[in-house]
């Protein structure tokens, strides 16, 4: 059964996770824009196809952190 | 065991509060994320539509306006595009955009020297080339392409 406990841990590890992210995506962005001002276009596609894949992964990480929470709500409601 | 009175006056959860405060912050994250994410797409659009300016043919100047191991200024090929001609010790002309390619500082010729300084942050290009040679930079300067046509050196398009 999931606890208050487990959900709080799962939180911080998304959280970091999906900071992470936002990171590569910057460098991601950087790179993007040192292609730009160097006219290389093959650069661009690669660069934005991953900052897309990065950010669905996050909405995927945040969507399953909230829905987790929300069966945790539930439970507590029940049990109260 | 009931709550405490000053627990039902101030019913303030730090846990709780935290706990919300991280999700508050997760969705600022995601929502970060998708920012950079359409700001990459809008990037790609630009690159990927962007045509390549106009290069005029463009006279620069007479052969003999620059002695061997010197440099001439121009602009190409519009009047907001400094360049720089440089004739070699053999004679050779070579020419390239003034902008460097790190934060966009003036490079100068060294006289009678290959090299191509920016003195900014002691970057320095190859004035054979346009190649990096050292410093920060990492892309090569454009080149502008000459002809000789009679006494004249005339600009005929940049590489990029």
């Amino acid at each position: 059964m999931e606890t208050r406990q487990q959900g709080s841990t799962l939180f911080s590890a998304v959280l970091v996770l999906i900071a992470t992210l936002v990171v590569i995506q910057l460098w991601l962005m950087a790179t993007a824009v040192d292609a730009l001002l160097g006219r290389q276009s093959d650069v661009l596609l690669p660069t934005m196809a991953g900052s897309a894949v990065l950010f669905l992964l996050a909405a995927g990480l945040l969507w399953y952190v909230v829905s987790f929470d929300h069966r945790l709500r539930q439970w507590a409601s029940r049990d109260r | 065991m009931d709550e405490p009175r000053w627990r039902q006056d101030f019913p303030v959860r730090w846990d709780e509060d935290h706990y919300v405060t991280r999700r508050e912050l997760a969705k600022f994250l995601t929502l970060g994320s998708g920012l950079l994410a359409g700001a990459n797409a809008m990037i790609a659009l630009i690159g990927l539509t962007r045509t390549p300016p106009a290069a005029p043919v463009q006279r620069i100047a007479g052969v003999n306006d620059v002695a061997p191991g010197s440099s001439l200024l121009f602009r190409y090929p519009t009047s907001e595009d400094p360049c720089i001609l440089v004739r070699d010790a053999s004679g050779r002309f070579d020419a390239f955009s003034q902008v460097c390619t790190h934060l966009s500082c003036a490079v100068v010729h060294a006289p009678g020297e290959d090299v191509l300084a920016c003195p900014c942050h002691k970057g320095a290009f190859s004035a054979r080339d346009g190649l990096p040679t050292a410093g920060p930079p990492t892309r090569r300067l454009p080149r502008v392409v000459i002809e000789q046509r009679g006494d004249d050196l005339v600009a005929t398009r940049l590489e990029v």
